[in-house]
């Protein structure tokens, strides 16, 4: 089943204890390591692309057209699902619903595990959460599940997933599609 | 706008729920309204609260519902809330809400409103307090006072159900004198505070006591509480709304039950400051109430 | 007053040049002024494009209060009220800053404690104000004098914690304090500690920068959370809802979201060594092996030990911690490196840094740590007491 946390039940691992923080500006985290952002972009395109239900949750920063950079990113994300053939399942808000969710049609940050085992997502991106929100949800599925987080993030990214990109803004995006496809070309998709 | 923000992007619109499509196009928001909000419209369009896992016919829920539909600019609208049963509601209102500790709600409204004041000083954002008996007049007293003595511009309504519901049944400030409640067991020895001339005294510009059994009623208050609390001061709403489970009746008993309260302990009471007198005249010649 | 629309890309609403933390930390000149700590905390709060403060007289914290409330009457500050106790104006100051303020308060001693309920409920719920702690003995018995057991209880709320050694310290940390504890991967309030009257009402010569310039606004929609003032999606926001009302989410949610908060602390880590110029601070003579690990005034008077065992021949360094929360372990670990005997002098009875510097370094580091000495209720703590503790474990029984 999933891989479960040291204590098993809780408290779930956390990725700053682990000496793993934020990358730097200019940089992008993959795993452990600090590396440039077109690395990590290549490696989140080409993991997206071979595993198995592939899914972006977009969060209600760009789900919803509150300013013009919202509205950008919508039509970029839009597209970014339709490069990496992921499914977009999203995060429309991040109440507590009880007494759960339904994991078929939405994620929630708290338990995000539920779509994600329901689905059998075994890769993911989150772009457009609030960064508490996301951390809560990504520290979850890091010990909940198996599935590989990516976290494209505006601000300054999120050491608890398995990828994470910061300061993408709508030139970021574009330049992650135009990487994904290229990838996607020499995986001979 | 504030409106924006519920504004779903068309990229997304075939993956979002119908619930939150809804909220776009079905709500009623102020600013697509000719007339002021209310209770009519409950009926046909997309209320704000989702969902409540409240106890059935629950005059709390019901009550908030009323108050939802009432206020004049929801999108505009910050509600402050307390730890009781209103609680387990407030995650799911489509507004910016905040719930905060027991009894702090119109300390952390003061600071909400001050600071909206300073940064939309060109807007007009409405912070409205809703929390139980025990939350504005016993452990929450003193802040709930002091709110009205520093004539805070925000409008503190309060759910008396007379009792700690949600912990299971004590007894409370606004518990009638001879009550049985839990920590209670030979009854309440002292009245039942009565909060809506404490208010009245403390400064408030408007304070009403009643029931939730008139929907329209219920409606009134809050939109002139509301308004008043813009230009004017501080305003407090009793609203009685029964905890149907701790004093035994079934889920179709809460309305007889505010009903009969209407003629004998919670009959009306409003006053009203003559600066908020000639104000609601005013918002009444504009159409705005 | 001030209005916030008096404000412009370049110059904030009170005129002043809008300027960068690096800029007003390490570039600008300065002069020289001759004043106490409450008089520094009003000058850094003035440079610091504040927008809200809540007060509430105690002492040794009532004049640093009442001086921010001037900045606002002279239209520095947006928002500035007085409230009824310590409790409410921890939560007056919470909804400021969930509004979208930033935020500053001061408290003292058993304001602290009366308070008490807000802080793990400002770090939860990710607000990123600052708590300028002048600390004080706590009842009973009362004692206005310094004396810093307080900070023991504030400990594992999940705020920062910063301690600074002197009025000058406390200039440049609380200014460092609002832009460390609002980056986005951080953002959870921020104590900057002094000790009351030691700090608050002595008189140093400082430096500081002009008063024409301040640091850029804070941003509230560069946030982890939205702000409470309905312009940020999702429209559907409640700060912060029961999580446990489901045995699907509960555990799972409390857990994650409690570590996220640690871990934020930790993040704040790399700005914090950029702007405090490290999260340790190391004098004396560098090849010893005596240390004393300190922090606040203490180090002040370590640092005077450290002088007067040098002419006795015997060589000591002080290590001064700024940063409590977070434990600057690594930093700590590394000077330890030749270190035998750790001397911990502390204002409290209870020893509480001493309980930290040896909980952290267990099995990490091969040193005695030696908890003293400690004075409590405003006692200084005298170089000759420092010495006397120092020569009774490495000279027993022979005296200085």
């Amino acid at each position: 089943m999933a891989n479960q946390g040291p204590a098993y039940y809780s408290p779930y691992p956390t990725a700053t204890y682990e000496g793993n923080i934020t990358p730097p500006e200019g940089k992008a985290l993959l795993l452990e390591d600090v590396v440039d952002e077109e690395v990590a972009m290549r490696e989140c395109a080409r993991v997206m692309l071979t595993s198995e239900n592939a899914t972006i949750f977009p969060g209600p920063q760009v789900l919803y057209g509150w300013n013009e950079e919202a509205k950008k990113k919508a039509t970029l994300i839009k597209e970014i699902a339709e490069v990496l053939e992921a499914k977009m399942i999203p995060m429309y808000d991040y109440r507590p619903k009880y007494p759960k969710i339904d994991p078929e049609v939405e994620i929630n940050p708290n338990h995000p595990n539920l779509t994600i085992w329901h689905n059998n997502i075994k890769a993911a991106i989150f772009v457009g959460v609030h960064c508490h929100y996301a951390n809560v949800a990504l520290k979850i599925v890091r010990s909940e599940t198996d599935c590989y987080t990516i976290a494209i993030c505006g601000l300054s990214g999120h050491e608890d997933a398995m990828a994470t990109l910061r300061d993408q803004h709508t030139e970021e995006l574009a330049r992650f599609i135009e990487i994904a496809k290229e990838v996607k070309a020499e995986l001979g998709k | 706008m504030a409106l924006d923000i519920y504004k779903v992007n068309p990229e997304f619109r075939d993956i979002m729920p119908k619930e939150i499509i809804d909220l776009e196009e079905n709500a009623t928001w102020a600013q697509n309204q000719e007339k002021p909000r209310g209770i009519k419209e409950l009926p046909e369009t997309k209320e704000l609260l989702e969902e409540h896992s409240l106890c059935a016919g629950c005059p709390e829920a019901a009550t908030l519902r009323y108050v939802l539909s009432a206020l004049p600019k929801p999108e505009e609208t910050v509600i402050v809330n307390s730890t009781g049963c209103t609680s387990l509601m407030f995650p799911h209102i489509a507004l910016h809400t905040v719930h905060s500790l027991f009894g702090n709600q119109n300390a952390v409204a003061s600071g909400i409103k001050r600071v909206l004041e300073w940064r939309f000083p060109d807007k007009q954002k409405d912070v409205v307090v809703l929390a139980g008996d025990g939350a504005t007049v016993d452990i929450g007293l003193d802040y709930t006072l002091q709110s009205f003595f520093r004539q805070e511009k925000i409008t503190t309504i309060c759910f008396d159900n007379e009792v700690y519901a949600n912990t299971g049944g004590q007894e409370s400030g606004m518990t009638a004198k001879g009550q049985v409640f839990k920590m209670a067991p030979t009854g309440k020895k002292f009245d039942k505070v009565p909060m809506w001339e404490l208010a009245k005294t403390s400064g408030c510009h408007y304070s009403v006591n009643m029931t939730g059994s008139a929907p329209k009623a219920v409606a009134k208050a809050v939109r002139e509480a509301i308004l008043v609390a813009r230009e004017i001061g501080p305003t407090y709403l009793n609203i009685y709304t029964p905890c149907i489970l701790e004093i035994g009746l079934s889920a179709n008993e809460g309305l007889g039950e505010m009903k009969a309260g209407d003629k004998h302990r919670f009959e009306f009471y409003k006053h009203v400051s003559p600066e908020a007198e000639e104000y609601l005249k005013k918002c009444k010649k504009e159409g705005i109430l | 007053m001030s209005k916030i629309t008096d404000m412009t890309k370049t110059h904030n609403w009170s005129g002043q040049k809008l300027v960068s933390i690096e800029h007003m930390l390490f570039e600008a000149p300065r002069t020289k002024h001759f004043m106490t700590g409450s008089e520094v905390l009003k000058e850094a709060v003035k440079r610091a494009t504040v927008d809200a403060s809540v007060s509430y007289p105690i002492t040794p914290q009532s004049e640093a209060a009442h001086l921010i409330g001037e900045l606002w009457a002279e239209g520095y500050v947006g928002v500035y009220f007085r409230g009824e106790n310590e409790f409410g104006v921890m939560s007056e100051v919470a909804g400021c800053s969930m509004a979208g303020a930033r935020t500053v308060t001061t408290t003292s001693g058993p304001g602290t404690l009366r308070a008490m309920e807000n802080f793990a409920m400002w770090s939860g719920t990710r607000a990123p104000m600052q708590l300028c702690l002048m600390a004080r003995g706590i009842n009973s018995p009362l004692s206005i004098q310094p004396d810093n057991l307080e900070v023991q209880y504030l400990l594992e709320t999940g705020c920062m914690i910063w301690y600074a050694e002197n009025v000058q310290e406390l200039f440049d940390m609380s200014l460092a304090a609002f832009t460390v504890a609002e980056q986005p991967d951080v953002h959870v309030p921020i104590i900057t500690a002094v000790d009351g009257f030691f700090v608050s009402h002595t008189r140093e010569a400082v430096e500081l920068p002009d008063d024409d310039i301040a640091l850029q606004p804070y941003n509230p929609y560069a946030a982890p959370l939205p702000p409470i003032d309905s312009e940020m999606p999702p429209g559907r926001f409640l700060r912060d809802p029961f999580v446990m009302k489901s045995n699907y989410i509960s555990y799972a949610t409390h857990a994650s979201w409690q570590w996220e908060i640690r871990s934020a602390v930790e993040r704040s880590k790399p700005y914090a060594r950029k702007l405090l110029n490290g999260l340790v601070h190391t004098s004396g003579n560098l090849d010893a092996e005596i240390a004393f690990v300190a922090c606040g005034t203490a180090s002040n008077q370590a640092k005077e030990g450290q002088r007067e065992l040098e002419k006795l021949g015997i060589k000591s360094k002080v290590i001064k911690l700024r940063t409590i929360r977070p434990f600057p372990e690594e930093e700590l670990i590394k000077e330890l490196d030749g270190i035998k005997h750790v001397f911990v002098p502390e204002f409290n009875v209870v020893g509480w840094l001493a309980n930290e510097v040896k909980a952290k370094l267990y099995g990490k580091v091969d040193v005695n740590i030696h908890a003293g000495p400690k004075v409590a209720g405003g006692m200084s703590l005298p170089a000759e007491a420092i010495i006397q503790e120092v020569m009774e474990v490495v000279n027993p029984g022979k005296g200085a």
